[in-house]
C-alpha cells in the first residue's frame, strides 16, 4: 500500500478547516455593526497575514541556519518558505485593496502599514529572483541567505508601523476589542491558513530538495 | 450607490473569497504538477 506523506494529512486536515471557516465567516458571524458586511473580508486577509509574516519569519531562521550551519536543508527551506511568504503575501495586499475601496474610498493609499507590507512582499520577491540569476547553488545559497536577512528587518517594521505612525490602517485587533462571535471564524480560518500554509511549504521544499540533488549530479558527471 | 451602501455590498465579500480560493488552488496545482516534473 502506498504510504502517504505527512503534509497531506495537515493539508486536507486545513481544507477542512477552510471550508468549516468559509461557513462560519459568511454564514454563521454577524455583520460588523460599524463596517456592515464588507468586514467579512477581515476572515481571510488577517490570516493571509499571519501566514505571509511567519513564511517569512521561517525564511530569517533558514537563511541564519544555512549560514550557521552550510547544510542544504537550510536552503531548500529559504527557497520554499519564501515563495509560499510571497504567494500570501501578493493574496493579503490584493484582499487588502479590496477591502480598502467599499471603507476608505481607494484602492490603495501610501500609508505606513500598506507602504511596508507592499516593500515586504517584493523584497522577498527580489529573493526569489535573485535565486534565479545565479547558478552556483553555494553561492546561490550564501548570497540569498544574505539578503533574506536584510529584507527581513522589514518585517517587523510592517508589524510595528501602525503602531509607531498615525495609519490609515487600523491598529491590531484582540480579545479585548473584538466580539467572540467574528473570534471564532478568525481562528478557525487561522488555523486552516496555517495548515494549508505547512503542506505549501512542505511540497515546496521537496521540489527544491529534488532540483538541489539533480543539481548536485550534474556538478558531479 | 449612496455613501455607506457598499460596505453591506456582499460583491466585496465575494469577490475577496473568490480571489482567496482561486489563489490557493491554483498554488496547489501548480507545486502538485512541478513536484510531479521533478521526481520523473
Amino acid at each position: 500500500m502506498r504510504r502517504v506523506v505527512w503534509e497531506h494529512w495537515i493539508g486536507a486536515l486545513g481544507l477542512l478547516l477552510l471550508l468549516v471557516g468559509t461557513w462560519l465567516s459568511l454564514a454563521w458571524a454577524p455583520a460588523d455593526a460599524h463596517m456592515g458586511l464588507v468586514q467579512k473580508i477581515m476572515y481571510v486577509h488577517v490570516p493571509a497575514a499571519w501566514v505571509a509574516m511567519l513564511a517569512f519569519t521561517i525564511v530569517f531562521v533558514a537563511a541564519v541556519g544555512w549560514l550557521w550551519r552550510g547544510t542544504w536543508g537550510w536552503d531548500a527551506l529559504v527557497e520554499s518558505a519564501t515563495e509560499v511568504g510571497v504567494v500570501m503575501g501578493a493574496l493579503l495586499l490584493a484582499l487588502g485593496s479590496i477591502w480598502a475601496r467599499p471603507t476608505w474610498g481607494v484602492w490603495w493609499d501610501w500609508d505606513p502599514r500598506l507602504t511596508t507590507a507592499a516593500v515586504m512582499v517584493l523584497s522577498f520577491s527580489a529573493l526569489m529572483a535573485l535565486r534565479g540569476f545565479v547558478d552556483d547553488p553555494e553561492k546561490r545559497a550564501t548570497w540569498t541567505a544574505v539578503a533574506a536577512i536584510v529584507a527581513y528587518v522589514d518585517v517587523p517594521i510592517v508589524y510595528f508601523s501602525v503602531r509607531w505612525w498615525r495609519s490609515l490602517h487600523q491598529l491590531q485587533s484582540s480579545r479585548g476589542t473584538v466580539d467572540p462571535a467574528l473570534l471564532v471564524p478568525l481562528y478557525v480560518m487561522g488555523i486552516a491558513f496555517l495548515l494549508v500554509g505547512v503542506w505549501f511549504v512542505a511540497r515546496r521544499y521537496r521540489i527544491a530538495r529534488a532540483r538541489l540533488a539533480a543539481e548536485m549530479e550534474e556538478e558531479a558527471a | 450607490m449612496t455613501p455607506g451602501m457598499e460596505l453591506n455590498d456582499m460583491g466585496w465579500v465575494w469577490g475577496a473569497y473568490g480571489l482567496t480560493a482561486a489563489v490557493l488552488v491554483t498554488y496547489a496545482i501548480s507545486l502538485t504538477l512541478r513536484f510531479r516534473k521533478e521526481r520523473r
